[in-house]
């Protein structure tokens, strides 16, 4: 069988394949492209560049970011979690009551609030295993019982989260979400990337991470191959769980309150970053980074808009355009 | 279907000149002032817009920049930030809530902008000056009000369902504590029920058809704001009862056609308190600060009105209401 | 060898010409489907098309049908030029297909279905459902369907849903019908009834196109045949002129010294010993009954049965894909009694399982080869918790280069193969882990006769090498040629057992049919394994 009928047209599938493959970064470029190109400037600054609006930039896409990260571990086994706002509403809130009212200690508090997100996604996963419910009806609910337990509990109203030096009764440990590395580096992106490597490592090193993108690839094929199905999914509910609690947490400290109406859409910001950023919907394909590249052009875009003085629901057209023309490419792709 | 990158992507750089294009007239005005305002999305957050606008527009060498936090904390953080980085000759903000506002509050005072909270507070002095209305004196208005209307109707009980704004934020918090204050005139009015609307009708009318499956026995609704208190009216006319006999009150008083003064000359509103929002002070104040160099005061409370059937016409002229 | 067509058939020459496609070529970026190709279509004859994958009779399809437009060259339908626009044009014409995958829809009715895109209105222009039914009703008694029009489609077998297509391209007085695998799915009763109404549709004047990967088949009703390579016309002769071996060497391009490999029995300790194995399904009904076999090292040991016989259920229960609790029975490895309760298990004791559907069952078609590969065996480069990727590496080589595996890296993604390739992955999955007994079901369905012969050279190969081998196929040649033992299951238990020797085409079949009805239940001996 000859073989210049298969090459050629392999070549042309192969690049179409990185184009995708690497979507989310080739986004985050235009956009900062676009974005120096039409910023204002003031006293010979360009205002999009000033390392200054960069910062602020991350430090806003951050919670986004982390959460993202977890939602890619989701939407990789063909799953979904739209549960990660009311969780974040609850971790927060949770949050705010154990630094202030509970006295528990800046270490404690984050041992129990990431242990509070793992407990949610535990559930999540586990539910929709046992009783063969698709993770999309479970999440949902779960967003309903997350928030109305939040209300619950803690009684509906914010929680003030103020440290003592500000008149409040919040240990000043903390606040080193607030505080920036070498002065320019927000702690909450600094903490996006270090999940982000974390994260990419695993995926590509351990067996568990192998696992992950087979589960998502061909369920019934990682099932005859071995690999626990069930435990896989499970696990990265939790996972994803946690992250969100991560981010929970860092959200109180940054807004100086624990409110469990928060978090609203947030999981919808998630699902874009990560679809953004080149992952399937369909599992098994997709990376961490990629998401991370989605929230950050998100990101990006809110503050092009922002500094142009466009209005902000011009902000959500141009987000669900984005989200239709990143799948619309993987689609291309799929079918080449 | 093949794609090309290459018309894509003038497409793109096309539209994005486009949204851009207003921004490249040349800059002539001489002061920028930031107004972040949380919400876009109720009458009299349009109200204040308006206002606010209509001030600017009679200072020739102000330019206005109005951000839509869309009801987000942690946006309006962004939002703030963002017209920092534009340089803006002052900053007023009205905050969606107080403590998660405070930091950059005070990072923008600290950073020598002068900086006008309007409407709602935030924690602290790190501020200019805060204009606003006071809500625990205008909930103590209109306890004082339902108060005498129980009287004057000799209902004993005369229970009230207050249908309050989101938990979280100040007003709703005051114009809850002034209202407790003011019913203690008389001691049949029993404050039986408590829902919230998070400020919009349309979370009002479940809100309060919830409380009166629960109940039927109400003689006063009154809502943090009008539009709740709609729809309250509306839960209460769903449910049966008999709403000639009630009490339907609110704060805000705005003018427009869905507003509390069309709604007192149509019979649904009983009574309605105007809420001030400070948009035309907050500009005259800017003007004094950035031009005149004056040092204003921390602290200015705007007054309010008490509408009812008896002056609503009246008040139609005043506010120049939509009537008709 | 074959069966002689009729005889008293008219001789070629004396057949209508239908259909004449002459000098068809067709480019596409950087590849030439089809190179001045002749195809001659005769009513009153069964032509096969054949080739291998890639040859160019799905582009051929493509153009007859009005999907592409081809390039170069010209078709007379009954003498006049014509170049359909798109597949209803086609159809209008006179060009009808017959899908590998059906095209209907499951939720309308047959009826529905029958008229779909052509329905019949009344006066008014609201669909006249009463006439639609009765003119139904006509034409599956045509085709010899006695099925209610009313009923929802996906009650029916997929044999049924393809004699629907056949009525249909009867009603709309066909010209051409274009059959393009139509067995795939169907029983052996159900593959004579097919070839019947094929048959009177022929002697109708219909002209006719049958392509399929089965040669036993096609010699039984193809009149003459096409042999496409490389996108060129190689040969087109009346199907007696060829034998099986020269119709392969055509199709393949060189001889092929040995399509079936030399056996030579070598029989080492048995391996598996399979006790009183019976499996109850949901709703009590019994799938297994009373299993009893053994398969010892270097043993090839075929599974013949119709579908629905329980072949893959055997295997599935062996290698523990059902829940244990519906299984009953022992299963022993190497003289020690084990019980599987997962694949996982099964795998760890040294088992390896080639599913049926390789794309839906076996391989992750967006992953890459190296991934699909070490799917099974990753713990062997595994240290410390972490993926050693080097040894991953070395390993995917190693295996890539022992099954021939055509692939342009081993980071491509596994769906880019070709059907051949991507069932020579699944095996390497397993041959990783080197399991003493290997479970292979269905292995060279949908794959191309080159392809095939390299299969058949691994399984023997594997046996060689010391494992054992259960095999289960339809392909009866397949079977007689490869296996040393051949036991035959009938209604979920087994009906009897042939040597090499004693085994032939028809004792097989007998023991098929032995008890009850040999036809196929509905769909559910296709089931998929499920995930725990």
């Amino acid at each position: 069988m000859s073989s210049t009928l298969a090459l050629p047209r392999i070549n042309k599938l192969v690049v179409l394949h990185t184009a995708v493959r690497f979507q989310g970064f080739l986004g985050l470029l235009i956009v900062f492209l676009l974005g120096v190109a039409f910023a204002p400037v003031k006293d010979a600054t360009n205002l999009f560049l000033d390392v200054t609006n960069q910062m602020n930039i991350l430090r806003y896409v951050a919670e986004t970011g982390i959460i993202a990260i977890g939602m890619t571990l989701v939407i990789l086994v063909g799953e979904i979690d739209l549960s990660v706002g009311a969780v974040l509403a609850f971790g927060a809130t949770l949050t705010a009551y154990l630094l202030t009212t509970a006295q528990f200690g800046s270490l404690g508090t984050l041992v129990v609030v990431l242990a509070s997100g793992a407990a949610f996604g535990f559930v999540n996963g586990a539910v929709s295993s046992a009783f063969r419910i698709p993770s999309f009806v479970v999440t949902l609910a779960m967003m309903s019982f997350a928030r109305g337990l939040a209300r619950l509990v803690f009684g509906g109203v914010a929680i003030p989260l103020l440290a003592i030096s500000q008149g409040g009764s919040a240990p000043e440990e903390a606040f080193f979400v607030n505080m920036r590395l070498g002065g320019v580096i927000p702690v909450p992106a600094l903490l996006m990337f270090a999940v982000a490597i974390i994260a990419s490592l695993a995926l590509r090193y351990t067996p568990y991470g192998r696992h992950v993108y087979a589960v998502g690839g061909n369920p019934v094929a990682a099932h005859l191959s071995g690999v626990r199905v069930e435990f896989t999914k499970v696990m990265v509910f939790a996972l994803c769980g946690v992250l969100t609690a991560l981010a929970s947490f860092v959200h109180a400290i940054q807004l100086n309150q624990g409110a469990p109406n928060d978090g609203f859409a947030y999981e919808l910001n998630a699902i874009a970053a990560v679809v953004i950023g080149g992952t399937s919907l369909q599992g098994g394909i997709g990376t961490v980074a990629g998401a991370v590249a989605g929230a950050w052009m998100l990101g990006m875009i809110d503050n092009i808009l922002n500094l142009n003085n466009v209005q902000a629901d011009v902000q959500l057209l141009v987000k669900g355009t984005l989200i239709v023309v990143a799948v619309a490419l993987q689609r291309l792709q799929r079918r080449a | 279907m093949t794609i090309r990158i290459a018309p894509l992507t003038l497409a793109v750089l096309a539209a994005t000149t486009l949204l851009h294009a207003p921004q490249l007239r040349a800059e002539d005005k001489k002061y920028t002032i930031g107004f972040s305002q949380l919400a876009f999305d109720d009458p009299w957050r349009v109200a204040f817009n308006n206002q606010m606008t209509r001030a600017a527009a009679k200072h020739p060498d102000f330019k206005l920049v109005i951000v839509n936090a869309q009801r987000d904390s942690s946006k309006q953080v962004a939002d703030v930030e963002t017209l920092l980085q534009q340089r803006v000759d002052a900053l007023i903000i009205s905050p969606n809530e107080a403590a998660p506002l405070t930091s950059i509050v005070k990072k923008a005072f600290d950073a020598g902008v002068p900086v006008i909270v309007l409407d709602r507070a935030v924690l602290g002095e790190s501020y200019t000056m805060f204009i606003g209305a006071d809500n625990k004196f205008i909930g103590n208005k209109a306890g004082a009000y339902v108060a005498k209307w129980c009287a004057e109707k000799n209902y004993n009980p005369c229970n009230v369902l207050e249908i309050s704004g989101l938990s979280g934020s100040t007003p709703a918090q005051e114009r809850a504590s002034g209202f407790r204050e003011g019913i203690k005139a008389n001691a049949n009015v029993k404050l039986a029920t408590s829902v919230t609307s998070e400020w919009q009708k349309a979370k009002a009318v479940p809100a309060a058809a919830a409380a009166f499956q629960g109940n039927k026995n109400f003689q006063v609704v009154y809502a943090h704001n009008d539009d709740s208190t709609e729809g309250g009216y509306i839960a209460a006319k769903n449910a049966n009862l008999d709403v000639s006999k009630m009490l339907f009150l609110g704060i805000d008083g705005l003018p427009d056609k869905n507003g509390a003064i069309v709604s007192i000359l149509q019979g649904r509103l009983g009574a309605s308190f105007v809420y001030p929002n400070g948009a035309a002070e907050a500009i005259e104040w800017a003007d004094k600060i950035l031009k005149k160099g004056e040092k204003p005061p921390k602290k200015v409370t705007l007054g309010t009105d008490e509408i009812t059937a008896v002056n609503a016409k009246s008040m139609c002229e005043k506010y120049d209401c939509e009537a008709k | 060898m074959h069966p002689r067509p009729d005889s008293l058939r008219p001789v070629t020459a004396a057949l209508p010409i239908r259909l004449s496609a002459r000098g068809i070529g067709k480019r596409f970026p950087g590849v030439v489907a089809l190179d001045k190709v002749d195809l001659t279509l005769r009513g009153g004859e069964v032509h096969a098309l054949m080739g291998e994958n890639g040859a160019g009779k799905s582009t051929l399809l493509k153009i007859l049908t009005g999907l592409y437009a081809c390039d170069e060259g010209a078709i007379e339908l009954d003498g006049a030029r014509v170049q359909p626009s798109d597949p209803r044009d086609a159809q209008r014409l006179g060009i009808s297909i017959i899908h590998q995958e059906l095209n209907q829809v499951p939720e309308l009715s047959v009826y529905e279905n029958f008229f779909l895109g052509r329905e019949r209105r009344s006066a008014m222009g609201w669909l006249d459902r009463v006439a639609m039914r009765i003119e139904t009703s006509r034409w599956l008694a045509e085709v010899g369907l006695s099925l209610q029009p009313n009923r929802l489609l996906r009650g029916l077998r997929v044999a049924e849903r393809q004699l629907l297509e056949i009525a249909k391209a009867i009603s709309i007085d066909a010209k051409v019908l274009l059959m393009d695998e139509p067995t795939t799915a169907l029983s052996g009763d159900e593959v004579k009834q097919m070839f019947r109404i094929t048959r009177s549709l022929r002697d109708r004047g219909m002209a006719i196109v049958y392509i399929s990967h089965r040669m036993d088949e096609v010699f039984e009703i193809a009149d003459r045949i096409t042999v496409l390579r490389d996108g060129r016309l190689v040969d087109c002769r009346p199907a007696a002129d060829y034998t099986r071996d020269s119709l392969i060497t055509q199709m393949v391009g060189r001889p092929l010294p040995e399509f079936f490999p030399e056996v030579k029995p070598h029989l080492g300790a048995e391996l598996i010993r399979v006790r009183g194995l019976s499996v109850v399904a949901r709703a009590g009904k019994q799938r297994l009954t009373d299993i009893n076999l053994h398969v010892s090292a270097g043993e090839v040991v075929g599974l013949a049965g119709l579908l629905g016989a329980g072949r893959t259920e055997l295997l599935e229960a062996i290698f523990g894909v059902a829940p244990p609790s519906t299984r009953a029975g022992d299963i022993s490895i190497n003289g020690k009694p084990t019980r599987f309760d997962s694949p996982r298990d099964a795998i760890a004791a040294g088992l390896g399982f080639v599913a049926e559907d390789r794309k839906g069952q076996s391989l992750a078609l967006g992953r890459p080869v190296s991934e699909n590969v070490t799917l099974a065996g990753l713990a062997r480069f595994v240290s410390n918790g972490l993926i050693n990727l080097r040894e991953e590496a070395h390993g995917v080589d190693a295996a890539i280069r022992a099954l021939r595996i055509k692939t342009p890296t081993a980071a491509t993604p596994v769906g880019l193969l070709s059907g051949g390739n991507q069932q020579k992955v699944v095996f390497a999955r397993h041959w990783l882990t080197q399991p003493k007994v290997f479970l292979l079901d269905e292995p060279t369905q949908g794959i191309d006769v080159g392809a095939k012969a390299e299969i058949y050279a691994l399984v023997r190969r594997l046996a060689d090498d010391g494992a054992a081998v259960l095999l289960a196929s339809s392909d009866m040649p397949e079977l007689l040629a490869l296996c040393d033992r051949i036991v035959v299951m009938c209604a979920g238990t087994i009906a009897g057992e042939l040597s090499r020797q004693d085994a032939s085409q028809e004792r097989i079949l007998d023991l098929a049919t032995r008890f009850g009805h040999g036809a196929a239940p509905d769909n559910d001996s296709k089931a998929k394994a499920t995930t725990a």
